[in-house]
């Protein structure tokens, strides 16, 4: 690959790969080093997998008294949890398919591992419907499964639809993921010793590539339209989620704004969580040169809009309230920010409020630990976002008689930790496994390899 | 499938090999003898219930019930409508007999002495002790025992006789002043009658009618058929004078907050004032007029303008009705306060219109600490050397300076007959385990002429050793050679009302003829000795109305100790039903509480929950500190009844016995033991606990929740200037778009809707009305509904969570309460219940179809279908629907016994609530079905309604128009609670309170 001028250079997205060899070799190196560090922090996903399993396990035989949940808050942490995740799950998405649909340059470097994130972060998700229930044995119920009595699932109720919506973001993302592995699957096969375990993985996942024109052209259009085919998802899994609570009655819940903040939400918390994500794998594996500032500054950027969007909703709704005139809404929202739960409202509104705010600074946006920090404070708020709109808007309904405090139980916060664990386990074998960075596309935003003007060695093309 | 195996073949063989795999599978270890009904016995088709007529043994009233058993087990006991007490009404407590019945702390057999403990012995050896024991001690024979019915008292009183002891009846709640100053004021050493259904204006010096006082159940009905407003209007006021608002007083329409102790003074007072204005006080004039409004006033603390009010009352009231002290208000000169009040029914022209010698309350409790007293001293002196006890427990409900618990250990051979473990059996020497009043015979005879049989209902319960009091007494008798004319405690029984049937002169006909029909019915009515004029007399005693002289130090804080509505004098505390039922008062369950006025709690740095020290000269107790506006700054109240240590899984370490506060000081003039006697010292202790409450917010917000309206208004037809708000529909649009609805409320659901299977013009739709203006919070309801539809209980760490599982919540919103100023004071209980909302926000939400719409417009909830989302609770916005968090329904054996079989036994991790008594429905549809007919109005009755003492709930078809609950919901105090807000259009239409003072709220 010719060397390129320092003008060039600030023009492209990668100014630090060299050519198309280093990509392969950056990439797929990953692979085979797994480090200390990834030992370790694998070590603590299968410890909060035990953690999650022993409490799951005791909350099954025991009953789901076990959590702290009461009357009137029949939800707390664990839909919390589940809405979180599936927010978490909406950048992946967002990146790989809606910026692929507008060309955004800068997607090629995250949109691999955010692509990941979704798939794992619904597989998390998908846990909670299951763990919530009062008798989980039968949560197939909630399927139209054919069977001899004639049942069918309710289909005016939104959990249905949410059956519905998850499963389908599942399968999309799962297969919009996995065809976009296909060549860089190949060229890890290539790279992987004949007759090994990993090399069968790889053989049976990249179905047969061999990078024929052919193949490339089927595989461009293909990509195309799943692409085309989850962008809609993107925004109706999570409005979808949202009309759980704006279907209801509940002040604080019942309200028409919900879809739109959510899913604005989902994308602020996704978008964080992948530089979450991405800031310490760049770091552990020297990724610097493919995950530059500039896509930070991107993402960063997107992380603002979105963060905005989700404060204005944050005060439309108090505004709403107390323009309703109604004092079951308007006392809901005052008890938010000032009844049982206020610090949890406040965590919200300076995690997602305030905090962000500095993202308007370039320096803050370009400094890889402010973002990370940032970030941080961005996943908890998120977190106490959805705790905030579920459990104060129940805990104070209607009756104010039967009001009542809710509180987490040690198991319930057990769960919720452990599907942390859960969710990082695959991650981790993923960035072993698969390749976290897509190298084909990479190679499509690099300069391409031209016909060296001097005496240079030729490069081999993946 | 013409060949090969038929799917009903298929059926055949895998019955018969699963059968065969079961029958492999049993073990032969343990044969017991099973028979079927192979020859069904002649009273029982299974899955029918049986009805028998018996009565309540729980508390002196003397209520009749109707006990349902099936299968031969008790599963409900109901008020028998034929009794004049109960009126077909019956309490909490009365309800929880049958957890006494089957109660898994029951005594399995009898035990003897042994060491520090107690060990089984046969019910030979048993008998046998006792009646050695009792020869040996012969006329050193001490009996000691609670309320008794008449004929055991005959035969009790044959035996002590035959032996020359003596014996000594107590109850810890007695009316022996109410009794005394009866006998000083009219001469009649009875117990009055009090007609609160025909006064127009109530006085209550504190009594807690609704609660414990006398005869709750009828003085329920009698008040809310009084105060509840009229057709026309009318309405009876009532007026409470008391340092405590119990749940009595918080039904009050004014409350003086008077001091304690300052009722003799302020009744003599009220009496004097309307002497001057014409009244006749008879020998008692120069005694009335020694007291004047101001002196009273300055005693009382409440200003003399207030009292002056209440002179104006009592002289414009047709049929006025005072009501003395109680229990709580027993202080030294108790006696004295009764007849003081006793003198202003009298100056009021009460005796004879609202107050009754004629039906004289012959059952009530009325017997003297005096005589106890007595007999434990004669037992510390040696003079006692065998003591039998019975029915009583006063090694826990007497203070422990009475020494009463040494006292029994001087003893040299003492008895318990005990269906329990309690603090005095586990003293005795011999605990022999007696029959509970459901499964024994016995009588009693709540007023002159009225007379009931207690009737056992079922075989005594297999896994207890148990028998009738009455045949264990007449085994004793013949084991000490005394000569009886019956073998078995039935027929002496049936002898002793032969002799009554003879006596009467034979009404009815020949006695098997009558006796079968008083086992029908239940009780008999003999004419009883007719009561002349009754009028006021010289006392024959000096009596001083001062304020009473309280232990103490000045600056402490006056301390009342009041019977539990719940749990009594503390026999109700070992059954779950009780320990779990919200206070009416404080709505907390479980644990003992001390009720502090919130200004007092400020100044001390005292906040709802920390738990306090409380020290009087006497002992001292620990409890957390529930701030109540309803004691007046200088007054503590504190329950009685909890606090247990030997009773059982359910009451041992279950709150504070306040008894221990109290000293052993028995009243001067009728021997009662005083709880109002002495002052407190509050100390924080530094530690916080959290209520076991259901309480959330006692504070409505202006919701319209519970609206009230002020009888002016309704009598001038003014209930509020508002518009209701237009009805809306969704029905515009494909049914997104809501469009006014000009239906009326009974034509939900609205023409064009859609509502599952429910056809509008076909069906009934089940529809309830709750006159909130009866309601007295009485909450017999909700124990009613446990028992029906077999309400588990969660315990007191999980009411602490927010779990409680109860169908109806008894909410109360505080809206106006001043223990400053006497005022008018507005508390509104609301019973909450599923509404069975015609467009019901639970019923969309359930993915799998558990809650849903039945075609006679019920909420239906399917538990086997129930998955446990919770999504149907979070979004019912009456928050009604209660979640199994664990199995609750596993009980220790024989509780479980208890349970209704037509009703599901919830399971874990499903979602229940109200269900209209969907069973009792059914039963009359099928009772219906089959005879060829209609269901009849009125004919379904859901066991709240049939519980409820004030009648304040009338159940029936919405579609009828003529049907009793149409009618009543017509009326324009109706609203549905916020349906305007959330278009729910509930079943449930509830009557507003009304009230005497103007009232804000009234928009629905």
């Amino acid at each position: 690959m010719a060397t390129v001028s320092e003008k060039d250079r600030a023009t492209q997205t990668h100014p630090d790969v060299r050519n198309y060899g280093e990509v392969n070799t950056d990439i797929l190196q990953m692979l085979s080093r797994p480090g200390k560090w990834w030992w370790v922090l694998f070590g603590l996903s299968v410890a909060g997998i035990g953690v999650l399993a022993v409490s799951w396990g005791l909350q099954l035989i025991q009953g789901i008294g076990l959590s702290g949940l009461n009357s009137p808050v029949g939800w707390g942490a664990y839909i919390t949890t589940f809405v979180f995740w599936v927010g978490i799950a909406h950048s992946g998405t967002l990146i790989s398919a809606i910026l692929f649909l507008f060309r955004a340059k800068w997607r090629q470097s995250i949109y691999r591992a955010a692509e990941a994130m979704t798939v794992f972060a619904v597989m998390t998700a998908g846990l909670f419907p299951l763990i919530h229930l009062g008798r989980a044995w039968h949560a197939y119920w909630l399927f139209p499964y054919p069977n001899q009595r004639l049942l069918w699932p309710n289909f005016r109720s939104p959990l249905v639809w949410d059956v519905f919506a998850v499963s389908t973001y599942f399968t999309v993302s799962s297969l919009f993921f996995l065809l976009g592995l296909i060549p860089d699957i190949a060229a890890a096969r290539d790279q992987s010793k004949k007759g090994s375990l990993r090399n069968r993985f790889y053989t049976l996942l990249s179905f047969g590539w061999r990078g024929t024109d052919r193949q490339w052209h089927h595989f461009g259009k293909a990509y195309l339209l799943l692409a085309a085919l989850a962008t809609p998802l993107v925004l109706s899994v999570h409005s979808v989620v949202s009309w759980d609570f704006a279907m209801a009655i509940v002040p604080g819940w019942h309200a028409t704004i919900f879809a739109p903040y959510f899913v604005a939400g989902a994308i602020f918390s996704g978008v964080a969580m992948v530089i979450t994500i991405l800031v310490p794998l760049r770091k552990i594996f020297g990724l610097e040169k493919y995950l530059t500032v500039r896509h930070f500054d991107a993402m960063a950027k997107l992380c603002l809009v979105t963060g905005l969007i989700v404060f204005y909703a944050y005060l439309t709704e108090f505004f709403m309230a107390w323009f309703s005139g109604e004092d079951p809404e308007r006392h809901v929202f005052w008890n938010r920010v000032f009844g049982d739960y206020w610090w949890a409202t406040w965590i919200m509104l300076t995690c997602n409020g305030l905090v962000p705010i500095m993202l308007w600074f370039k320096r803050v946006r370009h400094s890889i630990a402010a973002l990370f920090t940032i970030t941080l404070f961005i996943n908890i708020g998120m977190w106490f976002e959805r705790y905030v709109i579920i459990v104060t808007s129940l805990s104070r309904e209607y009756i104010p008689f039967a009001w009542a405090v809710y509180r987490p139980s040690v198991i319930e916060m057990g769960i919720v930790f452990g599907t942390f664990g859960w969710f990082f386990f695959w991650f981790l074998l993923f960035i072993r496994l698969l390749p976290p960075v897509a190298i084909a596309e990479i190679k499509e935003v690099l300069p391409p390899p031209m016909r060296p003007k001097s005496k240079k060695t030729k490069e081999v093309a993946s | 499938m013409s060949d090969g195996m038929k799917r009903r073949d298929f059926l055949k063989v895998l019955g018969v090999t699963g059968a065969g795999a079961g029958l492999v599978g049993c073990s032969t270890d343990n044969v017991e003898k099973l028979m079927p009904y192979v020859t069904a016995p002649e009273d029982i088709t299974p899955g029918v219930a049986t009805w028998y007529a018996s009565a309540c043994g729980e508390c002196p009233a003397g209520c009749g019930v109707w006990v349902k058993t099936q299968e031969g087990r008790a599963i409900k006991v109901e008020g028998n409508p034929n009794h004049p007490v109960s009126g077909g009404a019956l309490c909490a407590r009365g309800h929880s007999g049958l957890q006494a019945l089957y109660n898994p702390d029951r005594l399995e057999s009898p035990m003897r002495r042994n060491g520090d403990g107690h060990e089984a012995i046969s019910w030979e050896e048993a008998e046998e002790m006792l009646a050695s024991g009792l020869r040996d001690a012969g006329s050193g024979t001490a009996f000691l025992t609670g309320r008794t019915g008449p004929t055991l008292s005959v035969l009790m009183d044959e035996l002590v006789g035959e032996l020359g002891g003596r014996r000594v009846e107590y109850e810890a709640l007695s009316e022996a002043p109410l009794r005394e100053a009866s006998r000083i004021a009219f001469g009649r050493d009875e117990i009055p009658a009090f007609d609160l259904e025909s006064a127009d204006l109530i006085l209550s010096f504190g009594a807690d009618f609704l609660e414990t006082w006398l005869s709750p159940v009828e003085h329920n009905r009698g008040f809310a058929r009084s105060t509840g407003v009229q057709a026309d209007g009318s309405k009876a006021r009532f007026v409470f004078l008391g340092a405590r608002l119990s749940l009595t007083g918080m039904n009050a329409d004014d409350w003086y907050p008077v001091r304690p102790g300052s009722e003799g003074v302020v009744a003599l007072a009220l009496a004097g004032a309307l002497v001057d204005r014409g009244g006749d006080a008879g020998p008692y004039a120069s005694l009335v007029q020694e007291y004047d409004l101001s002196a009273a006033a300055e005693a009382a603390d409440v200003p003399v303008s207030s009292l002056e009010t209440l002179v104006d009352l009592l002289d414009e009231a047709e049929s006025p009705l005072i009501l003395g002290p109680g229990v709580a208000g027993q202080h030294r000169n108790a006696t004295a306060a009764n007849l003081a009040a006793l003198v202003l029914n009298a100056v009021s022209g009460a005796v004879g219109t609202t107050l009754h010698f004629d039906r004289a309350m012959t059952g009530a409790a009325s017997s003297s600490y005096g005589d106890l007293a007595t007999l434990i001293s004669d037992m510390e002196g040696g003079a006692v050397s065998a003591l039998v006890v019975r029915g009583t427990n006063p090694a826990f409900s007497l203070p422990s300076g009475s020494g009463f618990r040494e006292a029994m250990e001087n003893v040299g051979f003492s008895v318990a007959l005990a269906t329990q473990m309690d603090e005095t059996a586990v003293l005795a020497d011999l605990v022999l385990p007696e029959g509970h009043y459901l499964e024994s015979w016995g009588d009693s005879n709540p007023r002159p002429g009225v007379w009931a049989v207690q009737q056992p209902v079922m075989q005594p319960v297999p896994h207890f050793d148990s028998r009738g009091t009455g045949d264990i007494l007449l085994s004793l008798a013949r084991n000490l050679g005394v000569e009886t004319d019956a073998e078995t405690f039935h027929d002496y029984l049936r002898n002793r009302w032969s002799d009554r049937h003879s006596e009467a002169g034979q009404p009815g006909g020949g006695f098997e003829a009558f006796w079968r029909q008083v086992l029908r019915e239940g009780l008999a009515q003999f004419p009883a000795d007719a009561v002349g004029e009754v009028e006021l007399q010289s006392p024959d005693r000096a009596l001083s109305f001062d304020l009473p002289e309280m232990d103490g130090e000045d600056d402490g804080l006056n301390l009342i100790v009041y019977p539990s509505s719940r749990l009594g004098d503390g026999r109700g505390a070992n059954r779950p039903w009780l320990q779990e039922l919200p206070d009416p008062v404080s709505k907390i369950a479980w644990h003992s509480w001390v009720e502090v006025h919130p200004d007092t709690a400020a100044e001390m740095g005292i906040r709802k929950g920390d738990i306090v020290r409380l020290e009087t000269p006497h002992g001292e107790v620990q409890a957390p500190v529930w701030t109540y506006g309803g004691v007046r700054r200088d007054t503590v109240a504190i329950a009685m009844g909890s606090g247990h240590e030997n009773y059982g899984r359910y009451a041992d370490g279950k709150g504070v016995n306040a008894m221990r506060l109290l000293p052993a000081v028995e009243e001067a003039v009728s021997g009662a033991l005083v709880h109002l006697v002495t002052r407190v010292q509050i100390e924080p202790t530094g530690r916080h606990r959290r209520l076991a409450t259901i309480e959330g917010s006692d504070q409505t917000r202006d919701r319209a929740i519970v609206p009230a309206v002020q009888v002016d208004d309704l009598r001038a037809g003014d209930l509020g200037d508002h518009e209701p708000r237009p009805r809306t529909e969704l029905r515009g649009g494909g049914g997104f778009i809501p469009v006014p609805s000009d239906a009326e409320p009974e034509s939900f659901p609205h023409e064009g809707s859609r509502y599952g299977d429910y056809d509008p013009a076909e069906n009934r739709r089940w529809a309830m009305a709750i006159d909130l203006d009866k309601c007295t919070g009485c909450s017999a309801c909700i124990t009613a509904c446990q028992s029906e539809n077999n309400v588990a209980n969660v315990g007191e760490d999980q009411l602490l969570m927010g779990r409680d599982l109860h169908w109806i919540r008894m909410e109360r919103y505080v809206e106006t309460l001043d223990a400053e100023e006497p005022g008018p004071v507005d508390i509104r209980f609301l019973p909450m219940i599923c509404q069975h909302c015609g467009n019901a926000p639970c019923e969309p939400v359930c993915p799998v179809y558990a809650a849903y719409h039945t075609p006679d417009g019920l909420n239906g909830q399917i538990y086997n279908r129930c998955v446990g989302t919770r999504y149907c609770a979070n979004n019912c916005p009456y928050k009604v629907r209660v979640f199994n968090w664990f199995g609750f329904s596993d009980v220790p054996e024989p509780l479980n016994w208890q349970y209704n079989p037509d009703v599901t036994v919830r399971a874990e991790g499903v979602m229940e609530k109200c269900s209209f008594c969907v069973q009792r429905i059914r039963t009359v549809e099928n009772r219906a079905s089959t005879e060829g007919r209609d269901v009849r109005d009125g004919e379904v009755v859901p066991a709240c309604q049939q519980s409820c003492p004030a009648e304040a709930i009338v159940f029936g078809d919405a579609r009828d128009p003529e049907s009793r609950l149409s009618q009543v919901s017509r009326d324009g105090r109706t609203y549905r609670v916020m349906d305007h807000l959330i278009n729910t259009q509930p079943a449930v239409n509830y009557l507003r309170k009304v009230t005497f003072h103007p009232v804000t709220d009234i928009h629905v």
